[in-house]
């Protein structure tokens, strides 16, 4: 197994060139002086030379690409063109409110994907399995910045329940520990900002969560409806064994992988940022970031935040890949 | 039982999660920023998310009287000026204090000059290698060293200053009183280096207080402040950013911040219904226009030109396309400034005589292609910015109505956009032949509208208007301080402007401020960055 992980480990490295190539071409073959982007319409021919050579795009690409690689392998991942912060220190203060998030939208995507997925496998073609059908192809195709302004409107303006957006209310102070909020409160005994807290997710975590419920829940279904059909849970039931033990027991440990690899490309996914629901909600994460340094053509900011995100999809969908072996125990790693 | 308690313990968590939340502090006042600012110390700075916050946290020698760019004492109490407007003399209040405990005087005065315009100074020094500039100094001023205009910085005694300059300058005041030119404590500066911008220290009514990455920056009123009179009347600042323009508005509807900038034109309705919302408007500072292109033959023919400008209807497009907010422009500088013509007759909307014009020029048939000067012929390409701005906040709509209106006279356009970066660079090489573009004054002076645009004849940038007279017009207003003089020679520049048809002006924006009506004492200033030291929150 550990074997197996390392090598997998090893693998990673190529993918990761291969990115930072992609990611540094790429942002070149953009089309625009990205020193006019930045100085917009007061750009004097003088300031542009000077941010050109500020950011080293006189230098030929190949020399700009290695003087790229040299400093990731130092731990720089340059620094902000626009604010002059290292791009590594901003972040690891970003990315805390990314996790919160994506976190949150996992657990309410899980907790409601997986349970409903099942009801609708065990009692197929049912109103419920109709609904359920019914409700996961919306949440697929709905588009997020439209539910999240609906979400905001709905509970935030309306009804007045829920705030807007941000991660905590004006009125509320936390000393700020590990940057996750919530763990920050209960560390501090801050009972308040423990629930302004929780009570600024719940929008945008349900925004989020969306997608991946749908996701989940139609693969769960599909996936526990191929495994009722098989032999050996027809054995289990003429054993007489209660249905609720073949079911949670027996058909969805085997049912569960697919559902495990597609919840592990949902966590990767969202652990890279959602721009639009972080730019909706205003949540201070590396979405709404990249967002703005795109705009801003901050170059360092959108390469080190690009070679971060395929980082740790990679690594996600390495843990994915490992804890296989914990849910069946026949896969066994050379 | 157990599902009593998971029912019992289902509702405790959703009254508190679904309860009313903490509603603003009573003595704050919150507002809503477009986005995360940049840096605050005022000097390296040009965007209008960060000078928005270093206003409140700094001061500067003038500044801009309420809802205009009038000029008026600030940490100067007064000043004069030599005859031939090169010898600045001013004398500084006494008794103000930086919010680290230090004096304001003579020297920190004559520090911050030699910082803005010494290169080798230390704390000029670390800012470029860091990559960021002192672009506005430079750009008010002629730059940096010996070729800065202002060329002596003395401090006569504690609380008097003279100021020398090479040539005299016409904007001077109105150039000092850009928040680029408030005073930062010398001292703050020399600690923090290059950090200054995360540790802002000015005499201003507001300290800084925290700057919360991604989320907000948080002021609360300065107790030393010198101006009792009009010392602060909210206790805290909390200046947000929320980068969607509608969340924006529903942050405000819920009651989260009393006020933003940044509305949707179509979003001005919405406040106008809430009995509990108000508008400001924020006095116009911004003219959109349309440039030829002055190397294509047909643009050559005034004609030409003067038909274009009798086929737009610019009263239709700022009626549906500005959200009421809009003015129509008559020429390049805004109503609010003091260079104004009043008396400029513009252009009337008139189809029928842009007709008669084009058949003159010999387009009776219309005119759908275009030649370039080495004779390469292509349609008629019209371009607009795929991104909104003050002064089109809807560019490809009002492209549209532009382009629909040539068409009724015979005028067949082609609507191209690109990207912005790519935009601005065709623009500054003269590669667009017809196009949309705007302009946001800086300090309220009309030099840096007119002489900005048409004081380098020729120049690629403008689509090559080559108009010297025009020039030596404003050249000779920038030389001078006497401000009546320099009145009649802009207003002379802008009917030179208008007779030649060197560029249509549509519209002048007023960009809206919506607010709660609880917010009182908001004065938008045509600048973009206001003082929120007269603002007070309503019970």
């Amino acid at each position: 197994m550990a074997q197996y992980a390392f090598k997998r480990f090893c693998t990673i490295i190529p993918v990761l060139v291969g990115i930072s190539i992609i990611v540094f071409g790429f942002i070149h073959l953009i089309p625009g002086d990205p020193a006019v982007a930045m100085l917009g319409e007061r750009a004097t021919p003088e300031r542009v030379q000077e941010v050109r050579i500020q950011l080293g795009l006189d230098q030929p690409l190949y020399t700009q690409y290695g003087i790229y690689v040299g400093k990731i392998l130092r731990g720089d991942l340059g620094t902000s063109i626009l604010r002059g912060d290292p791009v590594l220190h901003d972040l690891m203060r970003r990315f805390p409110a990314t996790v919160e998030l994506a976190l949150s939208a996992i657990l309410i995507a899980v907790l409601i994907g997986i349970p409903a997925g099942i009801v609708s496998a065990v009692w197929r073609n049912s109103i419920f399995d109709g609904c359920s059908r019914l409700i996961a192809l919306t949440g697929v195709s709905m588009p997020i910045f439209w539910l999240g302004l609906m979400l905001a409107w709905v509970f935030g303006v309306m009804l007045g329940w829920l705030p807007t957006g941000f991660r905590l209310g004006t009125s509320i102070t936390l000393t700020p520990v590990t940057h996750f909020n919530l763990l920050d409160s209960l560390i501090t005994s801050n009972g308040a900002a423990f629930t302004a807290s929780l009570r600024h997710l719940v929008l945008p975590a349900v925004a989020l969560s969306t997608i991946p419920m749908a996701v989940i829940n139609r693969m769960t279904r599909a996936s526990l409806l191929e495994v009722l059909s098989q032999d050996y849970i027809r054995t289990a039931e003429a054993k007489g064994l209660p249905q609720r033990g073949v079911i949670l027991r027996h058909a969805m440990r085997n049912a569960l992988l697919p559902v495990m690899t597609v919840t592990g490309l949902q966590v990767g996914r969202l652990l890279s940022g959602a721009i639009l629901t972080e730019t909706i909600f205003s949540w201070p994460g590396i979405g709404l970031w990249i967002y703005e340094a795109i705009q801003a053509r901050d170059y360092p900011i959108v390469q080190g935040a690009t070679l971060f995100i395929a980082t740790i999809f990679v690594l996600v969908n390495l843990l994915t890949d490992c804890l296989y072996a914990v849910v069946d125990p026949r896969i066994k790693y050379d | 039982m157990r599902l009593t308690a998971w029912v019992a313990s289902g509702i405790v968590l959703a009254g508190l999660l679904f309860g009313a939340g903490p509603a603003i502090a009573q003595s704050t006042f919150v507002f809503g920023n477009q986005g995360e600012p940049v840096d605050l110390d005022p000097a390296v700075i040009t965007d209008g998310i960060s000078n928005r916050i270093t206003r409140q946290i700094y001061e500067g020698l003038v500044k801009y009287k309420g809802a205009t760019t009038e000029v008026v004492p600030s940490l100067a109490e007064k000043w004069e000026v030599n005859k031939d407007g090169t010898v600045w003399t001013f004398t500084l209040r006494k008794g103000v204090k930086f919010h680290d405990g230090t004096a304001f005087d003579a020297a920190a005065v004559v520090w911050n000059f030699d910082r803005w315009r010494q290169s080798k100074h230390p704390q000029h020094e670390n800012q470029v290698k860091a990559g960021k500039s002192f672009e506005y100094y430079e750009k008010q001023f002629g730059g940096f060293d010996d070729k800065s205009i202002i060329t002596k910085v003395e401090a006569v005694n504690p609380s008097t200053v003279r100021i020398t300059l090479k040539t005299p300058q016409g904007p001077f005041l109105n150039n000092l009183g850009m928040f680029t030119f408030d005073m930062a404590s010398p001292k703050a500066v020399e600690k923090s280096g290059l950090a200054f911008g995360k540790n802002p220290v000015g005499t201003g009514p507001f300290k800084f207080v925290e700057w919360k990455v991604g989320q907000e920056v948080i002021l609360e009123a300065f107790k030393d402040y010198w101006d009792k009179a009009h010392a602060p009347k909210v206790q805290r600042v909390v200046i947000r950013n929320i980068r969607d323009n509608s969340q924006r508005l529903a942050a405000l509807k819920a009651g989260e911040v009393h006020g933003f900038e940044g509305l949707n034109p179509d979003d001005v309705k919405v406040v106008r219904a809430d009995p509990n919302l108000q508008i400001l408007l924020r006095p116009t500072n911004t003219t959109g226009y349309v440039a030829f292109n002055f190397k294509i033959k047909e643009f050559q023919d005034k004609r030409v030109r003067q038909a274009i400008a009798h086929a737009i209807n610019k009263k239709g497009i700022v009626d549906a396309l500005y959200g009421g907010t809009g003015l129509v422009a008559t020429q390049f500088q805004p109503p609010s400034l003091w260079g104004y013509n009043k008396e400029l007759k513009d252009y009337a909307y008139n189809p029928e005589q842009a007709k008669s014009l084009l058949k003159d020029a010999g387009f009776g048939q219309g005119l759908k292609e275009i030649t370039w000067e080495d004779g390469k012929k292509e349609p008629l390409q019209f371009w607009y910015m795929p991104v909104s701005r003050p002064y089109y906040p809807n560019p490809k709509e009002i492209a549209e109505a532009i382009a629909a209106d040539l068409a009724k006279v015979g005028i067949t356009v082609q609507l191209q956009t690109t990207d912005w970066a790519v935009y601005l660079d065709k623009r500054k090489n003269g590669q667009l032949p017809l196009y949309m573009l705007g302009w946001t004054g800086d300090n309220g002076d009309p030099d840096n509208f007119v002489c900005y645009f048409f004081c380098a004849p020729g120049a690629s940038t403008e689509g090559f208007y080559s108009n010297q007279k025009l020039a030596d017009v404003l050249l000779q207003a920038q030389k001078l301080t006497d401000l009546k003089k320099r009145a009649a020679l802009y207003r002379q520049a802008e009917q030179m402007i208008s007779d030649d048809v060197a560029r249509i002006f549509i519209a002048n924006n007023q960009p809206p401020l919506p607010f709660s009506k609880k917010v009182k004492g908001y004065v938008p200033n045509p600048t973009n960055s206001e003082f929120y030291n007269t603002v007070s929150i309503e019970k």
